[in-house]
């Protein structure tokens, strides 16, 4: 891990030297919910091609652009698409947006996904709020000597997700009149769905929801003390004993439909910060 | 490495330890976090720097020592390495292992083991010694599963005895138990899961971990077992629990904490170590 504080640095300089703004928070934008970013008032947008060190994005409906700039009266950097270990990545260069994050000043990290469900009690088109997670992907982002500069060797993981942050959001969702469960995510490597005896088997040690991201941001975020919130979309749902083959089309009209909700969960969670 | 360069790697290192101290040792320990005071009750005849030592990893992990302690404790000729090396450090599945196969080549057929893991059981007490009955392998590590080891010698030789004997030895676990009794010293005897780490459990892991069986959670020891079974070597392994994996209840932990609680527990260990060492060696 030695190799990364360059690399930040690097990343860091390069953002810096257009938008010298110190941004409130970090946003990942998952499937599907690129469109958020519609909501900045945007004073920055570099293809992360043009950032040091930055991996490019190869998922479908992921955009591949870090945009800077003003959302709910607060300065913040969004990824319009994210990266995955099914991609190829390994988890450090996944994570490495998350420590440009922090480098830039940012104290809160914003993650969302798309996901399936697994608790019969949620239905396609839900939000969730991430209350825990279970990491499965076989990996760590934080494996290599640890560099204290970024972070502790062996970080807690009590409260990956902030509980305060899940209260608030939670109180934007009863004012909103927005359906919001409160949950565990499982992350898996991916890239192949469940099979119907894995989906009983995350669902049997305690997830609510399964995916393929996040995991190692949230681990990252906590390793270097970045306050974090969690949604999820629920976009399908996972029942082993009544599922349906996944329809990728399908998932992503879902997310799209649920989107708004999103945004304005994310608003309402960033309006509470001032 | 395949497996013929790790076994003449092992054998190369060997050599370099048999130079500066010319002793059959009868037993092997692996002294892991707060354990490393032992060591100091050890009648020391040589002390060998990993890094004086070809092909043996160093330890970057607070709380380990990183050497090689040759001597003799309770007049049994012992070898002690004092501070391992683990996954989570970056190191390979087959160097986290190196150690082991280096035992072996000094003509070790007993090893030691020790760690400090998190409790899983609720029964269990916060510097309680385990005694490490059985463990789960969560470390998505283990070469023999991966294409790169296929057609080596550890998959063509090694499969059948992995599957045919426990890991750790019976008779062992058993003398321990009574060498507890007869020093009064409270062991547990239990499961232990190993995880990469390098973080902590979040609550709905340690939730899952228990729910399939662990009564404790690490991250070392289970590649050390692995390999000393694969080369016949007979394995007692004790689990130092430094902290309480509680997930309804849970306070944030920190390696400074889990190595106040292990240093505090390893007395015991030692106690128990020293009742059993004229059984294991009569074994």
């Amino acid at each position: 891990m030695l190799e990364l504080f360059g690399q930040i640095e690097e990343a860091v300089t390069a953002i810096q030297s257009q938008w010298d703004k110190k941004p409130h928070a970090g946003i990942i934008l998952g499937t599907g919910l690129g469109s958020l970013v519609e909501e900045i008032d945007i004073e920055l947008s570099l293809d992360y091609g043009e950032i040091p060190n930055f991996p490019e994005s190869t998922a479908a409906s992921h955009r591949g652009r870090l945009v800077c700039g003003e959302l709910a009266g607060l300065p913040v950097v969004a990824m319009e698409g994210r990266f995955h270990m099914y991609e190829g990545y390994p988890l450090k260069q996944i994570t490495l947006p998350v420590r440009v994050f922090k480098a830039l000043g940012a104290e809160l990290l914003v993650v969302s996904n798309a996901c399936g469900g697994m608790n019969p009690d949620y239905q396609a088109g839900d939000l969730m709020v991430i209350e825990d997670q279970i990491n499965l992907m076989g990996d760590n982002p934080l494996i290599g000597i640890n560099d204290d500069r970024l972070g502790p060797r062996f970080p807690d993981m009590c409260e990956p997700y902030d509980q305060a942050l899940i209260e608030r959001a939670q109180e934007v969702a009863r004012r909103e009149n927005i359906v919001l469960h409160k949950g565990v995510f499982v992350a898996v490597a991916g890239p192949n769905l469940e099979t119907r005896a894995e989906y009983r088997f995350l669902r049997n040690i305690g997830a609510d929801v399964v995916g393929m991201s996040t995991v190692p941001e949230v681990i990252v975020a906590v390793h270097c003390g970045l306050r974090v919130i969690g949604f999820s979309i629920i976009t399908d749902m996972c029942l082993a004993d009544a599922l349906q083959p996944a329809n990728v089309e399908e998932i992503i009209a879902t997310a799209n439909e649920a989107e708004p909700r999103l945004r304005t969960m994310v608003m309402g969670v960033l309006a509470g910060e001032k | 490495m395949d497996e013929v360069d790790l076994v003449q790697a092992a054998a190369e290192a060997a050599d370099v330890i048999q130079q500066r101290w010319s002793v059959t040792p009868r037993l092997a320990l692996i002294l892991g976090t707060g354990l490393g005071e032992l060591a100091e009750s050890i009648t020391t005849d040589v002390v060998i720097d990993y890094s004086q030592i070809p092909h043996f990893p160093r330890s970057t992990a607070i709380g380990h020592r990183g050497r090689l302690i040759c001597g003799s404790w309770h007049q049994v000729p012992v070898i002690a390495m004092q501070g391992r090396c683990h996954l989570y450090e970056g190191y390979s599945w087959q160097q986290v292992t190196l150690p082991v196969r280096i035992m072996a080549a000094l003509g070790i057929k007993s090893l030691i083991i020790t760690n400090a893991s998190g409790g899983l059981n609720p029964k269990f007490q916060t510097g309680d010694v385990m005694v490490m009955e059985d463990h789960i392998d969560l470390m998505f590590r283990n070469p023999s599963g991966c294409a790169e080891s296929q057609g080596s010698e550890v998959s063509k030789t090694a499969r059948p005895g992995w599957v045919s004997r426990p890991y750790y030895d019976l008779e062992f676990r058993n003398a321990a138990q009574q060498a507890a009794r007869r020093s009064n010293v409270p062991l547990q005897t239990g499961v232990y899961v190993a995880l990469t780490g390098p973080t902590y459990e979040t609550r709905a892991e340690y939730r899952l971990l228990r729910k399939i069986g662990g009564d404790a959670v690490g991250m070392s020891t289970v590649p050390e077992a692995i390999m000393a079974q694969h080369l016949e070597m007979r394995v007692l392994a004790f689990s130092i629990i430094t902290n309480l994996a509680t997930p309804d209840d849970l306070a944030a932990v920190t390696g400074e904490d889990v190595i106040e609680t292990a240093q505090a527990a390893g007395n015991q260990v030692e106690q128990i170590l020293a009742e059993v060492l004229p059984q294991l060696i009569d074994c």
